[in-house]
């Protein structure tokens, strides 16, 4: 593909980002404080590199960059998706793989949680105070809406696949069978052991 | 009998020493409305290759960059963030008119500190050795009488280790794509430039000076020649446009 269209959609990507969080400045100012590190996610699923780099004015997107990396973040999409919704510091069995600095990985993930965009400032200077409330009303509904949606749907796809479809085994099912599996393979270590213990005795010259 | 040298101005040939002024007449022409004809001649899309260019040049804080044909200073804008308060962003040009435009624009547009202007010919650059970290000519590179001098000048300023950029109109990689953009560069953007600047001749001009420029494989084997190493090119739209990078051994 023609390197123009990947550089096309980073600039235009770019630049809404940049011009919403023109409407931050807490969060403009500490993206500031990160530069000049810059932190590649490289996608398996689909296949594609983008660069992040913080700088004063924003952030800058790159779908190609030839400078010094601060950290590598590679894993399948939803596997990033998921670990950048979530607390966790761990990355086992998480699918993402991490190379150099995780501090700096640890800091801008702090800092994308804590974004708080003026909406009502940025349309009230568009469309005119009335209106600009107005729809920041509805940004805001619908954003809350949504956090609650996505807060949700992992407990409720859950709940639905092993109570309604009894499709899957719910977590204290699969507990349960782990723990006898385990208990199985101990006695099984015990009889095996046992059983060297007995031929060593009775083949002793 | 004494035989003159001559060169290429477009499709027309002159002396060796004539080029360099009859290039400075149609810049003299075309500075003021620059940047406008580079926006409807290119539909916006020289935002991207320059864009593309500072993506690649590896250029950060501290860095000193020099912008050879830097004209009205976009590429120079954009590095001047880059290299921040302690590097430095030298813009270059032969030509006093877009020098001129530039330094007022990057004025304008609050760039002071860190950038300093220079009105320099590629072939002879007048720099100590090993000075820039990272070169760049964008769209320059055809106008310059001497490639090759031109090329061994940028050499001998670098860094060992600083890379070369040339972002220089190419030869497009499809013969249907090459048809549409013969009729659009010499049809099309004449009349454009007749409307906008009242100059066609200087239109005329880039279109047959993009011509006469070498493609993108000799090209590279001339940053060879010249001592670059690691040379390489990126075909931009189609290879009407194309990157190239060499890094100073």
């Amino acid at each position: 593909m023609d390197a123009m269209f990947t550089t096309a959609a980073f600039a235009s990507a770019e630049k809404m980002i940049n011009a919403a969080l023109a409407y931050d400045p807490a969060t403009r100012i500490a993206l500031s404080k990160l530069a000049p590190q810059v932190l590649a996610i490289k996608l398996t699923t689909p296949e594609m590199c983008i660069y992040v780099a913080p700088a004063v004015d924003g952030i800058k997107l790159l779908g190609h960059y030839e400078g010094d990396i601060t950290t590598q973040v590679q894993g399948s999409a939803p596997a990033l998706i998921t670990l950048l919704k979530s607390e966790r510091v761990n990355l086992k069995d998480s699918g993402v793989q991490v190379i150099g600095s995780t501090t700096f990985l640890a800091e801008l993930q702090q800092i994308l949680k804590k974004i708080d965009i003026d909406w009502e400032e940025m349309l009230s200077q568009i469309f005119g105070d009335i209106i600009g409330h107005q729809g920041a009303e509805l940004i805001r509904s619908k954003m809350n809406w949504a956090k609650d949606r996505a807060s949700n749907i992992t407990r409720l796809t859950s709940e639905f696949v092993t109570e309604e479809l009894q499709t899957l085994p719910s977590k204290a099912e699969v507990a349960f069978f782990n723990q006898q599996v385990d208990e199985i393979r101990l006695g099984v270590d015990r009889v095996e052991a046992r059983i060297n213990q007995l031929l060593q005795k009775n083949f002793q010259p | 009998m004494n035989e003159q040298k001559t060169t290429h101005f477009g499709y027309e040939q002159v002396a060796v020493e004539k080029k360099a002024e009859r290039v400075a007449d149609v810049f003299h022409s075309v500075a003021a409305k620059y940047d406008l004809m580079n926006d409807l001649m290119s539909a916006g899309v020289h935002r991207l290759w320059k864009r593309f260019t500072i993506e690649a040049s590896a250029v950060r804080a501290g860095h000193k960059v020099l912008d050879i044909a830097g004209g009205t200073g976009d590429l120079s804008y954009q590095f001047a963030k880059l290299v921040g308060k302690d590097g430095q962003v030298i813009l270059a040009d032969i030509n006093s008119s877009m020098l001129n435009v530039g330094r007022d624009r990057l004025i304008d547009r609050g760039v002071a500190g860190n950038i300093q202007f220079a009105q320099a010919d590629a072939q002879y650059l007048p720099f100590p050795d090993n000075t820039f970290d990272c070169i760049t000519i964008a769209f320059g590179l055809r106008n310059v009488t001497d490639k090759d001098l031109a090329l061994r000048s940028m050499l001998r300023v670098l860094k060992p280790g600083g890379r070369l950029l040339v972002l220089e109109f190419s030869k497009p990689q499809h013969s249907l794509l090459e048809k549409v953009y013969d009729t659009y560069s010499f049809k099309l953007l004449p009349m454009i430039g007749k409307l906008v600047t009242n100059d066609a001749d200087s239109y005329r001009y880039l279109a047959e000076s993009i011509r006469m420029h070498p493609d993108q494989e000799t090209l590279k084997s001339m940053m060879n020649d010249a001592g670059f190493v690691n040379t390489e090119f990126h075909n931009m739209t189609g290879g009407i446009v194309a990157l190239h990078k060499g890094v100073k051994p």
